[in-house]
């Protein structure tokens, strides 16, 4: 039996306005095992994104506990949350979130600079990276010179590049055609083969059946659990 | 990280290449113009900063007090140089110094005319303790003996090289060089001091030389306890640890003892510290008057300041429009594991990145700048980068300090944002109420109270120097011209005969002899005494305008009372203003007539002949003081060709001015003929307003430029944003007029909020610069609705055509780009 890499226990999140508190999350608990890939499903505002967001250590809940690789970081300040999400987390979002300003090959080189990788291995891993995301030829391109499929494949690239234990993907084929959204998904899937812990968030049952398990919410609660054979 | 920093700064200037052009240039003025002014008060700054124990070094200068009012000498009575020697002590050093009035200087040649230097200033007689205050390296001669005799001179090294050119310093020595008729050799060559300083003189003749010339002798006043000329001066060096109080005693307590006092007057020396001798206007500088004025240079560096501002003030709120741009750069970076300090850095390194650009314009337009300044700069100011390393240094700093101004703000902004707030769109934007907009408003508020600041003094003070130049001053000023005799050799029989030969000129209508102009810079004024029977009237400052019979004819000076002056007046009678004859307690004109005045000049009694109407006789700085107009037997006072010419021959007077120097190379075949219009002798008096109204022009149309620039970007960035907004109003039937309004109210109400603001300011800075003038315009409500006004149209014209093309866009072009 695999270790858990994430287990949250009682998960609160409100969003308030002056005038309505809003539930996002409502005492959930979950748990995701090292080497899972596990997709995350539910109508709009039922709090998968936010889930994806608290997970990512992008944000902080109101209460309840998380549990990433057995330490507690629920509360942790936003320096320590930076320093453990550089270096074991990698994220792939909808819109592709690429700097414009920036080259495919910086972009992917991006999270190496904050994690003070020295830049001939930089430039080592970045290449190897596209090479294996079949991009390497477009290097030298800025975003807005790709598909929409390469800019993910770039954003992916990016997500991996620093050997992330796990990737958060929010709606990773949401922007792209069917062919180069299954391309993704393959991409995806060959990492979770070679140990990588994937949680996605998705509205696509396709995209879902890429995983090894389904977890539904409603109203920032876990509805059902899908096992997928 | 730096280079992915300045990677991304790059390609982000180029992507928003005219909001770079408009950041670099706003900045790029402020610099130039910082830049320039910071030399300029370093230049002042640095004025005698280079002797050693500079600190112990003062000029002795003498304050006399008139019935309450102080007047400031810089120099000392006659005998006291020499007095002191042995009487005080706690001195090093005391070294007498000589100005001599522009003497002409002749360098003898063998078998040729003696080559002539006319009025050479920077000269003076001094002995060897000039030297033990000042420490010069010497190239020829000894510092000891160099002017231990008389007719001896020291030059330095550049003046032996304009007298004799060419020739070695060894072979200048034993030379002989002239001083009006003084004959001396040269016993010294000195290097001229390369620091700044006032101390500036480059001819200094032995001070024995003056005991063994008669003429001079008399100037030296050497028994004269009585007399203080500003041109016998002295410094002294205090012994370590001795205070200026215990010399100023000790020199006050000799004084007391040797001169006799005058009621109503009293004289006391003052140590003046050789650090404020440059900027102490009351008593001038050393080897010329040229002070800095603080005042002048605390205002160039507020200008300096507003138009860095003004710059400063772009960025910032160009930087936070764009801020919503970023967002998401920085939520992805934030994502990859960027901490908000490390961002903090690269938004600092982007804006000191611009200000670099910027000081790199700012450099090529520091030669445009200094045109600007050029009434301001001083002719020893240099402005090379390579040579002066402060400079540089001072730039290096001024562009950090400029990247905290501007890019501080921002840089909080920017690296506050949450990622997931960016990374889902969640960042306001265009949302009236939030602090990024509110902070963005105040600083373009502040922006046009600069700008409006400059527009309203500008306008108000060329109202003023407008009225003063225009202004009926009680005389005719126009189509008169003055020609002065050369003042150390004035010809009298000369000029008779030139005053006939003027006169016969067709085209001059009068001719008078007299010595300054109606209104003047200068006016001498002396001491009155009038008794009346039961109380006597002293007058302290009563002015004196020296002219013969034709004076007041020529500049329509009416005689209201009395008869005109007569040639057998002089020293005898003379004519008064009416301020002088309402002064004294005449109310009916006339009966000042025939009355005397006792003690005029101190010994003359003089009888009032006739009262003329008031008229300025000074700028319109003072107030009309009382005046004496009289004849003189003294040639120096009627030296000067007052000459009016005949108003129908307007274009003519080109050939009298030409007859009129052909006449007077026949009195004065060695002198240059030149000759000033009355008129613009008194324009000139506001010479210093003019240069401060130039330089207001210019900070005016610097700063309406930069804030234009500015709201320039500004209406660019706020239409693009609000494309949807006015494709949707459109959509919905709003016609471009009424697009155009939504767009520009808001300006509207931002400079009438500046315009609310900056009035009462203005008013009250104006109100205090008219104090300076006695005589004054008002301070009218048009200038303020006028630059208000001006504004208005400026920032909307700035801004409108970006608002139509964004009012007359088709709607749906924009609603499909969104």
């Amino acid at each position: 039996m695999e270790p858990n890499m994430i287990k949250i226990t009682n998960l609160e999140k409100f969003y308030r306005t002056e005038e309505v508190e809003t539930i996002a999350l409502n005492k959930l608990s979950m748990e995701v095992k090292k080497g899972e890939f596990v997709a995350i499903m539910g109508p709009s505002g039922c709090g998968k994104s936010t889930l994806l967001n608290i997970l990512g250590m992008l944000d902080d809940p109101d209460n309840g506990s998380y549990l990433f690789n057995d330490i507690e970081v629920a509360h942790f300040n936003e320096r320590k949350r930076a320093d453990l999400r550089k270096h074991n987390i990698g994220f792939v979002f909808q819109s592709f979130n690429l700097i414009d300003e920036l080259t495919v090959f910086e972009n992917v080189e991006l999270p190496l600079i904050y994690t003070g990788v020295p830049t001939a291995e930089r430039k080592k891993r970045v290449e190897a990276v596209l090479d294996k995301m079949q991009i390497m030829h477009r290097r030298n391109h800025y975003p807005q010179q790709l598909s929409g499929g390469q800019q993910q494949r770039v954003a992916i690239s990016r997500a991996v590049v620093n050997n992330p234990k796990l990737i958060l993907a929010d709606e990773p084929t949401g922007n792209l055609d069917s062919s180069n959204g299954n391309e993704v998904m393959e991409l995806l899937t060959d990492l979770n083969e070679q140990g990588t812990t994937i949680v996605m968030v998705t509205h696509s049952e396709h995209d879902a059946r890429y995983s090894h398990r389904i977890i539904r919410l409603l109203d920032g609660q876990t509805v059902l659990e899908n096992i997928m054979i | 990280m730096i280079k992915n920093y300045l990677t991304i700064a790059l390609r982000n200037f180029w992507r928003n290449k005219l909001f770079t052009l408009i950041n670099v240039t706003g900045l790029s003025i402020g610099l130039a113009t910082c830049l320039v002014i910071y030399s300029l008060v370093n230049y002042d700054f640095n004025f005698d900063k280079f002797e050693k124990e500079g600190d112990r070094i003062y000029r002795v200068v003498t304050i006399f007090t008139f019935s309450g009012e102080k007047e400031h000498n810089p120099g000392v009575c006659g005998p006291l140089p020499w007095s002191i020697k042995n009487k005080v002590t706690g001195m090093e050093v005391s070294a007498p110094v000589f100005r001599l009035l522009m003497p002409d200087v002749y360098i003898p040649k063998d078998g040729e005319a003696p080559i002539k230097f006319k009025q050479q200033q920077k000269i003076a007689f001094a002995d060897s303790s000039y030297f033990q205050l000042l420490q010069y390296k010497w190239l020829a001669g000894s510092p000891k003996t160099a002017l231990n005799e008389a007719d001896r001179v020291v030059l330095t090294s550049d003046q032996a090289s304009i007298y004799f050119p060419g020739l070695p310093f060894d072979k200048v020595m034993g030379k002989t060089v002239i001083y009006d008729t003084i004959k001396t050799t040269v016993s010294g060559i000195i290097q001229p001091i390369k620091e700044n300083t006032d101390f500036s003189f480059h001819d200094l003749v032995s001070y024995q030389t003056a005991f063994t010339h008669l003429s001079w002798r008399m100037q030296l006043g050497l028994n004269n306890w009585g007399g203080t000329n500003v041109m016998r001066q002295l410094f002294i060096k205090l012994s370590p640890g001795t205070h200026t109080e215990q010399i100023e005693k000790q020199l006050n307590n000799i004084l007391k003892m040797e001169s006799n006092s005058r009621p109503g007057r009293t004289q006391v020396f003052s140590l003046q510290p050789l650090s404020q001798i440059h900027f102490d206007v009351r008593y001038g500088a050393i080897a010329n008057w040229n002070t800095a004025n603080l005042t002048t240079l605390y205002y160039l560096l507020l200008i300096a300041l507003f138009l860095l501002l003004c710059g400063c003030i772009n960025f910032v709120n160009l930087a936070t429009a764009q801020a919503t741009k970023r967002a998401r750069e920085i939520g992805v970076r934030k994502t990859m594991g960027s901490t908000r300090t490390q961002l903090i850095g690269q938004f600092f390194i982007e804006t000191w990145l611009t200000t670099m650009f910027a000081v790199i314009l700012a450099v090529s337009l520091i030669p445009i700048i200094l045109r600007l300044f050029q009434g301001f700069i001083p002719q020893g100011i240099k402005f090379d980068l390579i040579a002066q390393p402060s400079i540089l240094l001072f730039l290096f700093l001024l562009s950090i300090l400029v990247s905290i101004l501007s890019g501080f703000y921002p840089a909080i902004i920017l690296s506050g944002y949450k990622p997931v707030d960016v990374l889902k769109n969640q960042v306001v934007v265009g949302n009236g109420q939030s602090r990024n907009q509110w902070m963005r408003k105040s600083l373009i508020v502040t922006q046009f109270v600069i700008a409006q600041f400059f527009i309203i003094a500008t306008i108000m003070l060329s109202k003023q120097i407008n009225y003063a130049v225009t202004k009926d001053l009680g005389f005719k000023k126009e189509g008169i011209l003055t020609v002065a005799s050369p003042f150390k050799k004035v010809n009298a029989e000369g000029n008779r005969v030139l005053l006939n030969k003027l006169k016969s000129i067709p085209e001059v209508e009068m001719v008078s002899m007299g010595n300054d102009e109606p209104s003047s810079e200068n006016t001498s004024s002396t001491e009155a005494h009038y008794l009346d029977g039961k109380k006597e009237i002293k007058t302290d400052g009563l002015d004196e305008k020296f002219g013969d019979e034709n004076y007041i004819k020529l500049y329509h000076i009416p005689l209201i009372a009395g008869r005109n002056l007569k040639p057998g007046d002089a020293g005898k009678a003379f004519l008064i203003n009416q301020t002088y004859a309402k002064m004294l307690g005449f109310r009916n004109l006339n009966e000042a007539i025939g009355k005397n005045i006792d003690n005029f000049n101190g010994d003359t009694r003089m009888q009032i002949i006739g009262v003329v109407a008031d008229f300025h006789q000074e700028s319109l700085h003072s107030p009309i003081a009382p005046l004496a107009i009289l004849t003189s037997t003294n040639e120096n006072f009627k030296s000067v060709f007052h000459i009016s010419l005949k108003s129908a021959n307007n274009n003519k007077w080109h050939n009298a001015i030409a007859t009129m120097q052909k006449y007077w190379k026949q009195v004065y075949p060695n002198d240059d003929f030149e000759y000033h219009f009355v008129d613009e002798t008194i324009a000139n008096l506001y010479e210093k307003e003019e240069n401060t109204v130039t330089l207001l022009k210019w900070a005016t149309g610097l700063s309406v430029l930069i804030s234009c620039l500015g709201l320039l970007g500004l209406a660019i960035y706020t239409t693009n944003l609000r494309t949807k907004e006015i494709g949707v109003r459109k959509i919905l039937g709003a016609s471009v007029t009424q697009i155009v309004r939504l767009l520009t109210k808001e300006l509207i109400l931002l400079i009438l909020l500046a315009f609310a603001i900056v009035t009462p300011i203005v008013w009250y800075a104006i109100y205090k610069w008219m104090q300076g003038f006695a005589d004054r315009t008002a301070i009218s409500w048009w200038i303020f609705a006028l630059s208000g006004g001006f504004m208005l149209l400026i920032a909307l014209i700035t801004s409108g055509f970006q608002t139509v093309k964004a009012a007359i866009a088709n709607p749906v072009k924009s609603l499909r780009s969104e």
